[in-house]
């Protein structure tokens, strides 16, 4: 089966083509709906901001072209703002709910998991190679949303450092992650 | 990274750039490696959350208020399928009101369970106690809001439906909180957030009476949860 490619749906999308959106809807509502879900830790924000990033795909607000890289990334760059403008517009953090029960799918495409289960084991091994200190700042910076202040006040670092330390922390994240790719492609 | 431009890759992956600096940083990426590397590098973050389920009916939900969002297209706006139902989540549009069915629901089903008790009531027999309280809540000032509470004594405890209508929208995490207060000791009665009408409902059950409590308030919580109220008093009665 000829699978479309996530350009040439968006390029469709931008046509206000419906049937475009809804494969593109379906090709990603469960990685964004997980990904949101970890971020805002509540179904229901989980899918108000679900639903803000396809109106705004929808409505052509946030333009993509290739010259900024991979569609997924700007996807979920998207999808990560959109959590972020709901974290900021929250007073408190929630305490997580458990109901949010985490099932093996059944109705996600085979090949859709298999690629998630693969790139998860290529993030978190990246992940654990990095230091203690950097993990938890990836994770509250990029998934909690926290602002500077806070995390040097959660990390006991200097404000002035935080941003260079989180560039530091991306930095070496992207080196073990190109390291396993580039391995990954030699063992193809 | 001694590039200015190279410096705001954190803000741009944080969100605080405006968008002006957000299409001036998207412009230096296309010609910075290591900028353009790092930013890879984060979208495949995503993929370590676990998988969680959505929910059945989101697709549904969230497809036709995207569809709806756009009224001047070509096509009209319809649900991509039969099967899908459009049940607005935070959008304002004229929607039938998905409140109403739940609480006749739960006054029928209340109510049902208790017609005999109720006739035996009119006899005045040695029937269980079944009482029902209509009560108008007042707004306070410059709250435009105005809501209903019955209560429903049955055996042994106390059936509590709150609907409540023009209500304003809510911000994120924010919800109304009812309270039943006795002797300025409020327990927390039912939640609600309000639906794009502006309607919304709550069902709370609780073992004690009627007479145990002496007002009922709604306060607009920050969360929630909370087991005392922290907002403002938005609508109250006396019981």
């Amino acid at each position: 089966m000829e699978k479309s490619t996530d350009t040439s749906l968006y390029l469709r999308i931008s046509e206000q083509d419906k049937a475009a959106l809804e494969q593109l809807y379906d090709r990603y509502e469960k990685i964004l709906f997980s990904f949101l879900y970890k971020m805002l830790e509540d179904r229901e924000l989980a899918e108000e901001a679900l639903q803000e990033v396809f109106i705004k795909i929808w409505r052509g607000k946030g333009v993509y072209d290739e010259s900024k890289g991979k569609f997924t990334s700007w996807l979920f760059r998207m999808a990560q703002n959109t959590a972020i403008d709901l974290i900021r517009k929250r007073k408190k953090p929630t305490v997580p709910i458990e109901e949010a029960a985490q099932m093996a799918s059944n109705d996600t495409p085979v090949d859709v998991q298999v690629e998630w289960q693969e790139k998860q084991e290529q993030i978190e091994t990246a992940v654990q190679r990095l230091s203690t200190e950097q993990q938890k700042m990836i994770d509250l910076f990029y998934f909690k949303g926290h602002t500077h202040e806070t995390i040097a006040d959660m990390c006991d670092i200097p404000l002035g450092t935080v941003k260079s330390r989180i560039r530091l922390a991306l930095k070496k994240l992207k080196t073990s992650l190109h390291g396993m790719q580039e391995r990954g492609a030699y063992d193809d | 990274m001694t590039n200015v431009d190279c410096d705001r890759l954190v803000d741009y992956l944080n969100g605080t750039l405006s968008e002006d600096e957000i299409e001036q940083f998207e412009e230096h990426v296309k010609t910075c490696t290591e900028c353009q590397e790092i930013v890879e590098a984060t979208g495949e973050l995503p993929y370590l959350a676990d998988p969680v389920e959505p929910p059945a009916d989101m697709k549904a939900r969230i497809l036709s208020n995207v569809f709806e969002e756009k009224p001047e297209q070509n096509n009209p706006p319809a649900a991509l399928n039969p099967a899908m139902s459009p049940i607005p989540l935070h959008r304002k549009k004229s929607k039938p009101n998905i409140w109403r069915p739940l609480i006749a629901a739960v006054l029928l089903a209340s109510l049902l369970g208790n017609a005999y008790a109720f006739l035996q009531l009119s006899d005045q027999d040695d029937a269980p106690e079944t009482a029902i309280e209509s009560i108008e809540l007042q707004p306070s000032e410059a709250f435009a809001g105005t809501a209903t509470a019955e209560m429903i004594q049955e055996e042994g405890s106390l059936n509590l439906v709150v609907q409540a209508n023009q209500l304003a929208e809510l911000d994120a995490g924010q919800v109304y909180q009812v309270w039943l207060i006795k002797d300025d000791q409020p327990i927390p009665a039912g939640a609600f957030s309000p639906n794009p009408n502006g309607e919304g409902a709550s069902y709370y059950q609780l073992e004690e009476n009627l007479s145990e409590w002496d007002t009922i308030a709604i306060t607009l919580e920050p969360e929630t949860g909370n087991e005392l109220p922290e907002g403002e008093i938005v609508m109250s009665a006396g019981i």
